[in-house]
């Protein structure tokens, strides 16, 4: 299973939300685009997990990562 | 052997969906969340691109996936030419007029069918169709979001559907599998073409895959 990811995707009933994996509802909505990634990647830098950014169809539009690739339990 | 991947049985008839719509690399954009609506809610969906045999006719194996289908969507979104000498388009408002024609002159269960009709704008249709007066359509302009609650509602005030989420909720789910899907493939080895042109019943077992993991 992959780890957490912010997602910043449409919201069919108006701007754009941002979703986390395994999570059905919204966590904030946005009128703006911009402002859902700002949020998003703010939230996503905070967690150490990952920002996907999709377009109006739902496919993949960006991704970014700000997960640790060696979390402190692996270094020796 | 069973025919179809064993799902023409009657005990399939209420699980089929039988979908016509446009294989345009445009309308793609609309067939992948169409695809996906209809497996998150526990649906199978029948479509002529499922299987392709060169000794098949296609106008056999449509009326087949019609008659083991009890449901059935016909976006009509695509009926109008868009560009000078270009044909109009024909081929989903014949089939439109095979459902319609298996289920208006049934005598057995086939009688208990029944069909969403999706167009791009309110009416349009009618330009077109004009027999279809008076008929129950819903529109989607040409939105996937837009698309996934005309799908999920039809479900819902139709086949009967209850307990059931909500149009955003399966919305949002198909980002999240779209994105699942494109990466994991790509580090299996996929290309970007690999995955655009992937074979409709590939794409489906993705769905079923990622749908039944969910839980």
């Amino acid at each position: 299973m992959p780890g957490k990811s912010h997602h910043v995707v449409l919201n069919p009933n108006g701007g754009w939300s941002v979703i986390r994996t395994g999570a059905s509802r919204a966590t904030r909505r946005f009128t703006k685009k911009q402002d859902a990634i700002h949020w998003a990647s703010v939230q996503s830098r905070k967690d150490g997990s990952e920002l996907v950014v999709h377009k109006r169809d739902g496919m993949v539009e960006s991704k970014s990562t700000h997960r640790d690739p060696q979390p402190p339990q692996d270094r020796s | 052997m069973p025919l179809h991947g064993g799902r023409a049985g009657r005990e399939y008839f209420g699980r089929n969906v039988f979908i016509n719509c446009p294989f345009d690399a445009e309308y793609f954009a609309l067939l992948k969340p169409l695809l996906f609506t209809v497996l998150y809610l526990g649906f199978a969906p029948r479509i002529a691109l499922e299987r392709s045999d060169s000794g098949e006719q296609r106008i056999q194996k449509i009326c087949e996936l019609i008659r083991v289908s009890q449901f059935s969507i016909h976006d009509l979104s695509r009926l109008q030419s868009s560009r000078k000498n270009e044909f109009y388009r024909l081929n989903m408002s014949f089939e439109l007029g095979i459902e319609y024609g298996c289920r208006h002159f049934a005598v057995d269960h086939l009688r208990d069918k029944r069909c969403l009709i999706l167009e791009k704008g309110r009416f349009d249709f009618m330009k077109a169709l004009s027999d279809l007066s008076g008929v129950d359509i819903k529109n989607h302009g040409s939105d996937p979001a837009r698309l996934v609650r005309c799908v999920r509602d039809w479900f819902v005030e139709t086949a009967g559907l209850r307990g059931v989420e909500g149009s955003t909720a399966i919305w949002y789910e198909y980002n999240l599998f779209a994105e699942e899907f494109y990466s994991r493939r790509l580090a299996e080895g996929f290309s970007d073409e690999d995955l655009d042109m992937m074979p409709v019943p590939e794409y489906t077992g993705f769905i079923r895959d990622w749908v039944r993991a969910r839980g």
